[in-house]
């Protein structure tokens, strides 16, 4: 089993200097760019990219030719690259941002392109210093090229493109949220409807918010065509991903491959097996929200449709993966903290009740627990999350708060007994 | 209107227009569902999340937030599913998790909605074992509001409240998730002239005021609905008093009116009812003191009076906190007083103590304006006294229809805290330092584009006292004749439109001081009016009733005005008197009793029919009905005749009047000094809210308002100052106002310290020097 | 601190590059930060006036991302990483060692201001597990004893500007992926390096 090289190839055969205009130029770089200004009109972009099938790639997995059909006429409009990148597990936007970052700004300008854009974001999380001096660098050089700001390419267009920089906040990840903050407000979720800023986003006014990820993918779709990205992976999980692999394997990083793999393979492969020659005992299929899979079920394929039907998601393409001996309860109370940090406070369920969670964690951890703390634990999760379904639902606006609710479940559907040892022996008053 | 589509509603099969939120379309049936953040005034947030129900889409059951999710056809909905009651019991749960159940010290305690639904659909007992959250223990957030976070359950309706309704956000979420708290920032305090409303709507007892702290508690509260009369908007209220005391006053909701909101001013200004200083018996000046005397012996002082000075000058200078009644009343002993004198109409006695009035636009060729025209306007037009100060609730209308689309254009200096919400401001360009209007209205284009064949509310009045009729006209005849235009007179005060209403004819103050004789033998009324305090023309009353022969008050206090009397008749207020007043939409609306007429108190009207009898004329109304009676006979022949009957049915609370013809008879005041203007703030020295210890403060902030270019004129860097004329210096904050013309200084006319200034003479501003007198309020 | 004349232009040049002003909060909130070490008071008027909302409402913003600090902060701000990837890879054990090293409980500045210590969440270099920012310059595959030289690195020599490339050099190990060629750039303060207008190492 191989990589197979789409977004990442470029860095992978310039690994000195894949960042600056001239190397991107010289390997056929902004030539998707050329192009659309030459030969298409922004109808003809669209289809090409609904051709490709590519599914977002910011953790919902969403059409992204469809999202892009929806977008409400406006003459103001806008296309706002979701950089916050901030799911535990997760950094493989943060390699397109440091390494590529012109081949993000050629996939915004020809998506701005297709939607009649002329001024773009790229919202980058705060943690990301160096990938936003990466990306600010680029795009001042694309500028002076003329590839940004007035008539660009000649082409009579206006194309404005501005880094911006959140401050430490997940829940800017969630697109609502992203956009709120992005006018300057706390980074809040809004309600929903309207289910898409497409129809009213930024300023009210219809917004494309697509990851870092899914906007790299487009020059190649554009270079080449929607059919061929449509023939590799297999089918609803079309083209490559790039998945972070990290926990307890000896190789941790980046591999972009074509969905379709086991996950087995996938850790084997790449990770170049668990440390110490250790087995897994669970691992994280999707980044945090994600339910976890348990040691037995690395045979599951990594496509959108065999995770989710697994009962867990493919989410932002993070693979965690926790050895024989991972303390379990630490690392659900290391999610759930994650969460309760990270929940915003609009919702009663998700702001007291991941915190909660996490008390009821860490009174357990430390073996403070009580016999009735896992019946306790439980019924707060369904509070937050009724029925303790998957997909989730939702007593709260955004799924964050419903995400708290994964680890716990997790733990508690194959590795109970993990959690039962640290608790004094429920007191059975029972006659026989 | 959009027409009814149905739904379903735990089987029963509802209709609601297409759009309305399920949580009012339910409750419009019946149906309770639970809520914390939804107030049916602000913007949904479906933060709170205890509305969820159950509503299926093609997906399956989901559950939503009521308060978020609009009706759409055959909507089918479950508010009582086990997952929705297990869903609801989960919220309460988090939200007690952290509520400090205070309930046995808290002021919200028997009226609180958590306390209620934990109740109605609360779990039985508590899960949580660990520390809740913790907070210092209520914090100031104004002079008026305390904080208490540790009860406040985040549902926002207090910061929405300030951002959305009064567009004064000093209060706001900080920090996030589990440590949310509400707050100001430090060295911005709550100011706000609505703040009380946030009281009101906290469904929790984290916000309370320091005025009903501790007071009461609701089951002992004895509660009756009735009308504010701090302002001519006519706020619909409900008074809570207990063991006859006065303790608390909220808004009610009307449609028509405040929609729920309250300004904090008449929310407040009560203390005074119960204040040590109120005079509660007839009191009869000898030499300089005054001494108790009786009802008879002062009625027959009166008559005695009038028989000796032989033919005096009459005179009745007024207060706008009457009752329609008693107006009805004045103008008759009026009338009777001086029947054989004044033949002719245009010589009435009848004074009205307010400095802004003018002759208005009445008659058929104006349509007269309602609050609900504002939010049907494309443009609101605005040229009066400051409508935030002086007409708060006017001012939220104003805000609201802007919100929702309305244009809205100001004109003239002193309205500039309205200038923010404006599209268009015309201030120097087109309107002089001397108010008159420079341009041609249809001469300014962004004029035209907004009138022309527009709809139009126009909100006119006085901006200051010497603002000359001439150039209204001019704005208003040219929008009556491009626009479908609605206009609202801009008397501010109180009562006025009731007493325009009774009294035959009105004039001003002004007239007051020219038609005064000094050589006349004169007697002079004031009834519930303090005009030798915040007047412009203060001074010359106070000399004239200094030289009268005898000075009846009808009062609440000794004041200014009142110590001048030779005879005080203590008078009834808010709460303690019945009777009809009208608004500045004509809409005549009830106040009611609930308080006994405190010491030897009288109303205003059982006082002058006294006089009446003992003179003379027998009248005989034995109480207010009576009166409305007679009164409302006049409008006879209207659809709604506004008896106290048909006004205290709900149904038909409030009824619109017709005007019958409305006499002003003001004279333009002669050129004068125009680089000062005096104009009246919400908060400042009236009697009743020196009296009111609980917001009296609030009027004690002295400061001037000019631009930067004045400010460098004068020398002035820093903020504080003092304002200097002849032997007064008053110590001054300064405040920067751009919106404001070059060599305008604005300053209040009711604050401390500024009632002996003359703005008819120069003045001069100063930079404080030493620190310590940096130190004002 | 007032603002003087040459931030209040560089304010009102971020200001212009958005359709609206509100949305030039964040930045000059980063502004303030890397003037004053946080977000005081006068900045936040400052900003208030600039972006025309109340103060509060700057102070309600700021407050809500926890990289705009409300307290000031030391020197070198360092950040470690408690996530699930760093968590297993005993991310514990580096925050003791930079706690014993430095003497800070979490969220805490020392007395003479070098220090102030973090416990964070993800901070996207789980691949180079367990990571460490120092102002937000980010070190990837630590251990206790790196962390413990870190530390006495920056006590010691205190530099001024702080690379990550540096630091990684020195001090890292597993790398989440290859960086790419030695990178010089860097913060001064314990603002994230980077402003839209102008880099942080101008000022
Ligand atoms: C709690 C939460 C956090 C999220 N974080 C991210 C993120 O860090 N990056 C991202 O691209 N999308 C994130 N998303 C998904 C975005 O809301 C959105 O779906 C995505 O940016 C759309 O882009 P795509 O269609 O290209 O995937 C998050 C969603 C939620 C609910
Ligand atoms: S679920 Fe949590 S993060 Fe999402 S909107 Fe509600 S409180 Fe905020
Ligand atoms: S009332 Fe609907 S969420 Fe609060």
């Amino acid at each position: 089993m191989k990589e197979t090289l789409l977004l990442t190839k470029h860095m992978r055969e310039n690994p000195e200097n894949s960042h600056l205009i001239d190397v991107y130029e010289k390997n056929n770089g902004y030539s998707a760019a050329r192009k659309v200004f030459k030969e298409n009109n922004p109808g003809e972009v669209i289809e090409e990219i609904k051709t490709s099938n590519i599914r977002g790639r910011g953790g919902a997995g969403f059409p992204t030719g469809v999202k892009w059909g929806f977008l409400a006429e406006d003459e103001e409009r806008y296309l706002v690259i979701n950089a916050d990148e901030s799911e535990p597990g997760t950094f493989k936007d943060r390699i397109l941002l440091e390494r590529d970052p012109h081949q993000l700004i050629e996939g915004i300008i020809v998506t701005s392109f297709a939607s009649n854009i002329s001024k773009a974001f790229i919202y980058i999380r705060g943690e990301y210093a160096k990938p936003a001096r990466r990306v600010q660098d680029a795009v001042e050089q694309a500028y002076e090229k003329g590839y940004l700001g007035k008539n660009i390419f000649d082409s009579g267009k206006d194309l404005d493109v501005v880094v911006h920089l959140g401050a430490g906040a997940y829940i800017c990840g969630e697109e609502t949220a992203l956009l709120n903050s992005l006018e300057g407000r706390r980074g809040e979720p809004r309600l929903k409807p309207p289910y898409f800023p497409a129809v009213k986003g930024l300023y009210n006014k219809p917004t494309l918010v697509n990851n870092v990820e899914t906007i790299s993918s487009v020059p190649w779709i554009i270079n080449n065509s929607g059919k061929d990205y449509a023939k590799l992976g297999v089918e609803g999980s079309t083209g490559t991903r790039i998945f972070s692999l990290s926990g307890h394997v000896n190789n941790p990083g980046n591999f972009e491959i074509e969905m379709g793999c086991s996950f087995g393979e996938f850790i084997d492969t790449f990770g170049n097996g668990i440390k110490e020659n250790k087995t897994v005992k669970a691992f994280i299929p999707g980044g945090a929200s994600a339910p976890w899979f348990t040691g037995e079920m690395l045979d599951i394929k990594m496509t959108i449709d065999d995770v989710a039907n697994a009962g867990s998601m493919l989410g932002s393409g993070a693979v965690v993966v926790m050895d024989e001996d991972t303390n379990l309860v630490l690392a659900a109370k290391s999610i759930v903290s994650f969460f309760a940090h990270e929940s915003c406070g609009q919702c009663t369920p998700c702001r007291e009740g991941t915190t909660w969670l996490e008390m009821i964690l860490e009174r357990i951890s430390s073996g403070r627990g009580r016999a009735s703390d896992i019946d306790l634990l439980l019924d707060v999760c369904d509070n937050i999350s009724p029925g303790l379904a998957w997909p989730p639902q939702m007593t709260t606006i955004c799924p964050l708060g419903p995400s708290a609710v994964s680890p716990i479940t997790s733990l508690m559907g194959s590795f109970r007994e993990e959690v039962e040892s640290l608790l004094p022996k429920k007191v059975l008053i029972n006659n026989d | 209107m959009t027409e009814n589509i149905k739904f379903t509603v735990n089987g029963n099969e509802l209709e609601a227009k297409s759009g309305e939120l399920l949580i009012e379309a339910c409750e419009k049936s019946g149906i309770h569902i639970p809520r914390f953040c939804w107030h049916k005034r602000l913007d949904p947030v479906g933060m709170c999340r205890m509305c969820l129900v159950e509503v299926e889409t093609p997906r399956g059951k989901a559950l939503v937030p009521s308060c978020t999710t609009e009706i759409t056809e055959d909507l089918v909905v479950d508010t009582e599913s086990a997952v929705v009651t297990k869903a609801q019991e989960g919220i309460l749960e988090f939200l007690l998790i952290n509520h400090p159940l205070d309930c046995p010290v808290c002021d919200k305690a028997g009226e609180c909605p958590l306390q209620d639904q934990t109740m109605a659909y609360g779990p039985g007992e508590s899960r949580f074992v660990e520390e809740k959250r913790h907070f210092e223990k209520p914090i100031p957030i104004s002079e008026i509001i305390l904080l208490d976070r540790e009860r406040c359950i985040l549902c926002a309706r207090c910061t929405r409240f300030s951002d959305e309704i009064s567009g004064d956000p000093l209060i706001e979420f900080i920090q996030r998730g589990n440590k949310t708290e509400v707050n100001t920032f430090p060295d911005e305090p709550f100011r706000s002239y609505f703040s009380g409303n946030t009281v009101q709507i906290c469904p929790v007892g984290a916000l309370t005021s320091t005025s009903y702290r501790f007071k009461a508690r609701p089951w002992d509260l004895k509660k009756v609905s009735s009308t504010c009369n701090c302002c001519s908007v006519g706020c619909s209220i409900e008074l809570n008093t207990s063991q006859n005391k006065m303790l608390r006053i909220l808004g009610e909701d009307n449609e028509f009116t405040n929609q729920g909101w309250l300004s904090d001013k008449g929310r407040y200004n009560f203390d005074y009812l119960h204040s040590e200083n109120r005079v509660l018996n007839i009191l009869s000046k000898e030499e300089d003191s005054f001494s108790k005397i009786s009802i008879s012996d002062a009625t027959e002082m009166i008559k005695n009076k009038i028989a000796e000075l032989d033919n005096p000058n009459i005179k009745f200078i007024l207060g706008s906190s009457s009752t329609n009644e008693e107006y009805f009343v004045i103008n008759e002993i009026a009338n009777y007083l001086n029947k054989d004198k004044f033949l002719s109409k245009d010589s009435s006695n009848i004074y009205f103590g307010d400095d802004l009035l003018f002759e208005g636009y009445f008659g058929d060729q104006y349509s007269q304006a309602k609050l609900e025209d504002l939010d049907s306007s494309e443009t609101i037009v605005v040229w009066a006294e400051d409508i935030k100060d002086n007409l708060p609730i006017l001012y939220l209308r104003i805000k609201k229809a802007v919100k929702n689309g309305s244009k809205l254009i100001v004109f003239g200096h002193t309205n500039t805290a309205i200038a923010g919400l404006a599209d268009f401001y015309f201030g120097k360009d087109i309107v002089s330092n001397k108010f008159e209007l420079i341009r041609n209205p249809n001469e300014i284009e962004d004029l035209k584009n907004n009138i022309e064949g527009k709809k139009v509310t126009v909100i006119t009045g006085k901006s200051t006292v010497f603002q000359k009729k001439e150039s209204l006209d001019k704005l208003i005849n040219y929008l009556n004749e491009k626009a479908e235009l609605k206009v609202f007179n801009s008397f501010s005060k109180g009562n006025t439109f009731g007493a325009l209403q009774n009294i035959d004819e009105v004039k001003g103050l002004n007239e007051f001081c020219n038609e005064f004789d000094t050589n006349a033998k004169n007697i002079v009324f004031t009834i519930g009016v303090n005009p030798v305090n915040s007047s412009y023309f203060s001074q010359k009353i106070k000399e004239n009733l200094i030289a009268s022969d005898f000075v009846i008050s009808l009062d609440l206090f000794v004041n200014e005005t009142t110590e001048l009397a030779d005879l005080i008749l203590p008078t009834t207020s808010l709460g303690e008197k019945e009777g009809t007043v009208t608004n500045m939409e004509m809409r005549v609306m009830k106040q009611n009793k609930i308080l006994p007429a405190p010491g030897s108190t009288l109303s205003e009207w059982e006082y002058l029919v006294s006089i009446l009898n003992v003179l003379g004329e027998n009248v005989n109304y034995k109480n207010e009905i009576e009166i409305n009676n007679y009164l409302s006979e006049q409008y006879k022949n209207q659809e709604k005749v506004p008896t106290f009957d048909n006004l205290n049915k709900p149904s038909n609370l409030f009824g619109v009047l017709n005007k019958k013809d409305i006499n002003i008879n003001i004279k333009d005041l002669k050129e004068d000094n125009f680089s000062l203007l005096m104009v009246r703030r919400l908060y400042g020295d009236s009697s009743t809210q020196i009296n009111s210890p609980s917001i009296s403060m609030l009027g004690a902030h002295k400061f001037i308002e000019l631009n930067s270019t004045t400010a460098k004129k004068y020398g002035i860097n820093s903020k504080v100052g003092n304002f200097i004329q002849g032997p007064n210096s008053i110590l001054i904050n300064i405040e920067i106002n751009e919106y404001l013309p070059d060599d305008l200084v604005i300053a209040p006319i009711n604050r401390r310290g500024f009632e002996d200034i003359d703005p008819s003479l120069d003045f001069n501003i100063t930079e404080a020097k030493n620190r310590e007198e940096l130190n004002v309020n | 601190m007032t603002w003087d004349s040459k931030l209040i232009d560089r304010a009102n040049q971020i200001i212009e590059l958005y359709p609206q002003k509100r949305s030039a909060l964040g930045p000059l909130l980063y502004l303030a930060q890397e003037k004053e070490g946080y977000i005081d008071d006068d900045s936040v008027v400052e900003i208030s006036k600039l972006i025309g909302i109340t103060e509060v409402q700057v102070r309600s913003v700021a407050s809500f991302y926890t990289m705009y600090k409300q307290e000031p902060s030391g020197k070198y701000l360092i950040s470690v990483c408690k996530s699930i990837s760093c968590e297993i890879n005993n991310s514990r054990e580096v925050i003791e060692s930079i706690k014993e090293f430095t003497g800070l409980a979490n969220n805490e500045t020392d007395v003479d201001n070098t220090f102030t210590f973090e416990e964070v969440e993800c901070i996207g270099a789980c691949g180079g597990a367990p990571a460490v920012q120092v102002n937000y310059e980010t070190v990837e595959g630590m251990t206790p004893t790196k962390a413990l030289e870190l530390c006495k690195y920056l006590k010691e020599e205190v530099p001024k500007v702080i690379v990550a490339d540096h630091l990684q050099d020195k001090f890292g190990g597993t790398k989440s992926f290859d960086w790419a060629i030695e990178d010089n750039s860097g913060t001064s303060s314990t603002a994230p390096g980077f402003q839209i207008i102008g880099t942080s190492e101008e000022n």
